[in-house]
C-alpha cells in the first residue's frame, strides 16, 4: 500500500524555474504580456477606440509606436488593451473550467462506480465536439460576446481537467492518509477538500497555465473570424483581421496583432513546461 | 536506390531557399498571357447554369455567353436594352409584346434551329409555379407565350408590367433554353449541361470548385468571337483575386472598394481600373415596432446624429458617394436629395431629451461580418456616441439577420439597429418591393407599414408614364425617410481591373461581365 505523495525534491521552486533557460524566458515573456495588459492605460494615453480618419494607416512614430489602423486608431493602445481582453477571457474561463473540472473530477474519482461512469461519459461526449464547430454554433445561438467565449471555453475544456483530477483522485484515495481519515469517519467534503484537493491542485495548475495560450488563440481566432469580441473593443484577433484586409496597404496591423499572440503563446507554453519540470522532474526526459 | 534523408537542417535549408527564390521572383512582370484565352475571376464556385435556378451573378455571366435572349442589356454607362436573338420586338399594347426571331440561330447537339416554341418553353417554364424557380417573380405577370409561326410569337401579360423591359427581358431570366433538350432531362432542369446552347461560346470543361471553360461554338453564325477560350476561375477571396491578377492568373477581376485608393496610386503594369457607381443600396435601419426605436423621436435623433460623410470616408475609403435613397442615379425614381441634409447634433440631443433619454442610451448595431459592414457600423457608433448613444457592434454571419427578422417566435424583437445592403436590378420596383407591409417578417426589417407606400408600389408597377412613375418612387423614398427608420448611406461602387489588351464589356453598374461582348483592344 503506498504511503503517500512525495514532495518535489530540490531547492525553492522559483529558483529552479529561473535556472531553466526555457523557464526564465517563459517568465520574462509572460511578465511582459501581463505587465503590458495591466499597465495599458499608463503606457499608452491614446483611446484604443477613438477614430481619427485623417490619421489612418500611419507607420510607427513617437505618437503611434505601432502606427494606426484603417480607422486611424492607435495600434499600440489597441494591442495593450487587447491584451487585457485576452487575459481576462483566458483567466476567467480557465479558472471556471478548472473549478468545474476539479469538482466533477474529484467526484468521479472518489464517488461510486456508476457516477464515475456517468461523468467520464459526459467528459468524453463534450470532448468529442469539434471545438470550432461548437464555438460557431454557440455564437450563432447566443451572439458574439466575451461571455459567449467564456462559455465556449469552459464547456470545451473542463473535461480536460476533470479527467486528470479523476485519475489523480482514484490514485490518492488508496493512500494511507486518506484511508485513515475515512476510518475516523470524516465526511466526503472534508476528505475531498482537505486531503485530495491540495494534492491534485499542482498538476492541474500546470495544465491550466498551458491552457491559457490555447484560450487566447481561441478568443483571437473567433475575433479574427468576426464572431468573438464585439467591435470596437480591441482584440488581437480583430486587429489581425483588419490587418489582413489591408495587408497590401500596410503591414503594421498584421504585425501588431500577430506578435502579441506569438509572445503570449510561447511565454505560457515555456512557463508551463518549465513548471512541469520543476514539480515533476520524472517527466523531464519524456518530452 | 538510395533514399533521400530529410533532416531538420535540410528541411529548414530547403524551406529558406524556396522562400528566397520566391522573394527574388517577386516584382517580376507576370508572364505574357495568351491573348486568345480570356481568364476571368468568379467570386463563387459555379454550380448551375440553368437560368431558372442560377445562384449568383457570375453564373449569369456564363449563361449569357452560351445562351441568347430575345433582347440583351445595352452596353455603356446608362441602362437600356437592345435586340439579341430577336429580329424585331415591340410592345403592341400594355399587355402584348410581339417578337420575331432571327432565322438561322442553331442549337448545338443537332437540336435544329432556335424557334418560337423555345421562347414559349423557356419563359413559361420559369413562370410555372410547378417549376419552383426562385426567379418566378420576373415572369409573374406572364399569361402565356403564343406561337404564331416558326420564328414569331406574342408574349401576353396578365396585366401591364413595366419592369419587363428593364429587369426581365434583358436579363438572364429570359435566356432561351432548348425545349427538346431540356424536356429530355429528369425533372426538366439541369445544372451545368443545358443539353444544347445557342450563343457564341459553348461549354468545354467544368472542374468543380475550380473553373468552367468555354470554347467557340462552331455552329455560331454571327460575328466570330475573338477568344479561343474563356476560363472562369473560382477565386472567392477578393485579396487573393487581386494577387491572382497581378500574377497574371486572371485578366479581369472585381477588386474590393478598399483597394481602389491604393490602385489609383499605383496601378499594376498594363492594366486599367474601372470604378462604377453601383445599384446596390446600403442603409442604417431601425426596427421600429418594439423597443427603444418604436419612438419616432429616437429614430429621428439617430437620423440627425449619423455623419454619413464620415461613414463613407471610414468604411468606403472615400470612393463611394452618399445616396439619397434606395434608387441609384440613372434609374427612374432616383431622388436628387435627402430630406435631412447632414448631421445636426443639437437637434438630435433635443429629440432624445424629449423622448426621455437626455443622456442617451445603450443599443446595438447588427452588421454583416465583413470589413465594409463592420467598419461602417463602427464609424456610425462613433457618430452616435456624440449624442450619448452607446452603440455596440454585433457582427453576424450573413443569413442570421434574415433568420432573426423572419423569426415567428419574436426573434425580430432583438433587432435594434442594423446596417444592410440589398442588391438591385435596374428598375426601381426591385428596391421598393422589400419595404412593403407584406415583407414584414421577411425583408422589411424595420417593420414600417405604410398603406400609402404599399399602394404606390403596386400602382408604379403598371404606370407607363415615366414622369408619373418617377414621382411615385420619389414619394415612396420620402415616406421611408419621414418614418425615421432609415439613414441612407451609399450605393457603393463596383471596381474592376482588366488588362489593356482587352476591350471589356460590363453592365453600367460594373456588377456583371458581359463575356460574349469582350473584345481584343
Amino acid at each position: 500500500m503506498p504511503a503517500g505523495p512525495r514532495p518535489p525534491r530540490g531547492g525553492p521552486a522559483l529558483r529552479r524555474l529561473l535556472r531553466d533557460p526555457l523557464g526564465a524566458l517563459g517568465v520574462a515573456l509572460v511578465t511582459l504580456v501581463v505587465a503590458g495588459a495591466v499597465l495599458a492605460g499608463p503606457l499608452s494615453r491614446a483611446d484604443p477606440t477613438a477614430l481619427d480618419l485623417p490619421a489612418r494607416q500611419l507607420g510607427p512614430s513617437w505618437a503611434h509606436p505601432l502606427g494606426t489602423d484603417h480607422l486611424g486608431r492607435d495600434l499600440f493602445a489597441r494591442v495593450l488593451h487587447g491584451g487585457q481582453v485576452a487575459l481576462q477571457v483566458s483567466g476567467v474561463s480557465v479558472g471556471l473550467a478548472l473549478a468545474v473540472g476539479l469538482v466533477l473530477g474529484m467526484l468521479a474519482g472518489y464517488g461510486p462506480h456508476w457516477l464515475d461512469n456517468a461523468l467520464v461519459l459526459a467528459f468524453d461526449a463534450v470532448r468529442s465536439f469539434p471545438t470550432i464547430m461548437f464555438a460557431l454554433a454557440l455564437v450563432t445561438l447566443l451572439g458574439p460576446s466575451i461571455l459567449t467565449i467564456v462559455v465556449i471555453v469552459v464547456i470545451t475544456s473542463f473535461p480536460v481537467y476533470g479527467r486528470v483530477v479523476r485519475t489523480q483522485t482514484q490514485s490518492l484515495k488508496t493512500y494511507d492518509f486518506v484511508l485513515a481519515e475515512r476510518a475516523l469517519g470524516a465526511r466526503l467534503g472534508r476528505v475531498l477538500g482537505r486531503h485530495i484537493l491540495p494534492n491534485v491542485l499542482g498538476p492541474v495548475l500546470i495544465l491550466a497555465s498551458m491552457e491559457i495560450p490555447v484560450v487566447v488563440t481561441i478568443e483571437a481566432g473567433l475575433s479574427f473570424l468576426g464572431v468573438g469580441i464585439r467591435p470596437p473593443t480591441p482584440s488581437w484577433g480583430s486587429i489581425l483581421n483588419d490587418g489582413y484586409t489591408f495587408i497590401r496597404d500596410t503591414p503594421w496591423p498584421v504585425l501588431a496583432g500577430g506578435l502579441p499572440l506569438v509572445v503570449t503563446t510561447l511565454g505560457f507554453t515555456f512557463l508551463g513546461e518549465a513548471l512541469r519540470d520543476v514539480f515533476d522532474p520524472t517527466l523531464r526526459h519524456e518530452r | 536506390m538510395a533514399h533521400a534523408r530529410v533532416s531538420r537542417r535540410t528541411f529548414l535549408t530547403g524551406t529558406a531557399a524556396t522562400g528566397l527564390t520566391l522573394a527574388a521572383s517577386h516584382g517580376r512582370p507576370a508572364r505574357a498571357a495568351d491573348p486568345k484565352v480570356l481568364k476571368v475571376r468568379s467570386y463563387v464556385n459555379l454550380e448551375t447554369l440553368d437560368p431558372a435556378f442560377r445562384l449568383s451573378a457570375p453564373e449569369g455571366d456564363i449563361i449569357d455567353a452560351i445562351l441568347l435572349g430575345l433582347v440583351g442589356l445595352k452596353l455603356g454607362e446608362t441602362w437600356g436594352w437592345e435586340r439579341d436573338a430577336a429580329l424585331s420586338i415591340e410592345q403592341v399594347d400594355p399587355t402584348h409584346i410581339r417578337f420575331q426571331l432571327r432565322p438561322g440561330i442553331g442549337w448545338t447537339g443537332g437540336f435544329g434551329e432556335v424557334t418560337a416554341e423555345d421562347v414559349k418553353f423557356s419563359y413559361e417554364r420559369i413562370a410555372n409555379p410547378a417549376t419552383k424557380s426562385p426567379y418566378r417573380g420576373d415572369w409573374a405577370k406572364l399569361d402565356r407565350v403564343q406561337v404564331t409561326g416558326t420564328h414569331s410569337g406574342v408574349i401576353t401579360l396578365k396585366e401591364p408590367f413595366i419592369p419587363l423591359w428593364t429587369t426581365t427581358l434583358p436579363t438572364t431570366s429570359s435566356a432561351l433554353v432548348c425545349k427538346k433538350a431540356v424536356e429530355r432531362m429528369d425533372g426538366q432542369r439541369f445544372t451545368l449541361d443545358p443539353g444544347a446552347t445557342c450563343g457564341p461560346y459553348r461549354i468545354r470543361k467544368w472542374e468543380p470548385r475550380l473553373s468552367v471553360t468555354l470554347e467557340r461554338n462552331p455552329q455560331w453564325t454571327g460575328a466570330p468571337p475573338p477568344f479561343d477560350e474563356i476560363q472562369a476561375l473560382a477565386i472567392v477571396d477578393t485579396n487573393a483575386a487581386e494577387i491572382a491578377f497581378e500574377a497574371g492568373q486572371v485578366d479581369v477581376t472585381h477588386v474590393p472598394m478598399t483597394s481602389v485608393p491604393r490602385l489609383r496610386g499605383k496601378m499594376p503594369a498594363n492594366a486599367t481600373l474601372v470604378a462604377r457607381p453601383g445599384l446596390t443600396y446600403w442603409w442604417l435601419g431601425m426596427q421600429s415596432e418594439e423597443g427603444i426605436f418604436s419612438d419616432i423621436r429616437v429614430r429621428k435623433a439617430v437620423q440627425l446624429a449619423v455623419d454619413v460623410k464620415s461613414v463613407l470616408d471610414g468604411a468606403f475609403f472615400g470612393v463611394a458617394t452618399r445616396s439619397n435613397g434606395i434608387i441609384a442615379p440613372g434609374l427612374v425614381g432616383h431622388r436628387e436629395r435627402n430630406l435631412i441634409a447632414g448631421p445636426d447634433l443639437e437637434a438630435a440631443r433635443k429629440l432624445l431629451a424629449e423622448a426621455g433619454h437626455p443622456r442617451g442610451f445603450k443599443t446595438e448595431i447588427g452588421a454583416r461580418n465583413t470589413p465594409e459592414f463592420v467598419n461602417a457600423a463602427q464609424v456610425i457608433a462613433a457618430s452616435l456616441a456624440k449624442v450619448g448613444i452607446q452603440a455596440e457592434v454585433v457582427p453576424f454571419d450573413s443569413g442570421v439577420q434574415k433568420a432573426m427578422a423572419s423569426d415567428k417566435a419574436g426573434g425580430w424583437k432583438k433587432m435594434q439597429m442594423h446596417i444592410a445592403r440589398f442588391s438591385m436590378q435596374p428598375d426601381p420596383s426591385w428596391a421598393t418591393v422589400w419595404f412593403t407591409s407584406a415583407q414584414i417578417g421577411e425583408w422589411n426589417w424595420e417593420r414600417i407599414s405604410n398603406p400609402e407606400f404599399d399602394q404606390l408600389h403596386e400602382k408604379a408597377l403598371a404606370e407607363v408614364d415615366p414622369a408619373k412613375r418617377h414621382a411615385m418612387y420619389v414619394r415612396m423614398q420620402d415616406l421611408m425617410e419621414q418614418s425615421g427608420a432609415y439613414v441612407f448611406l451609399t450605393h457603393g461602387i463596383n471596381a474592376l481591373l482588366y488588362r489593356n489588351h482587352l476591350k471589356p464589356a460590363f453592365t453600367p453598374d460594373g456588377n456583371r461581365m458581359v463575356l460574349r461582348r469582350f473584345q481584343l483592344a
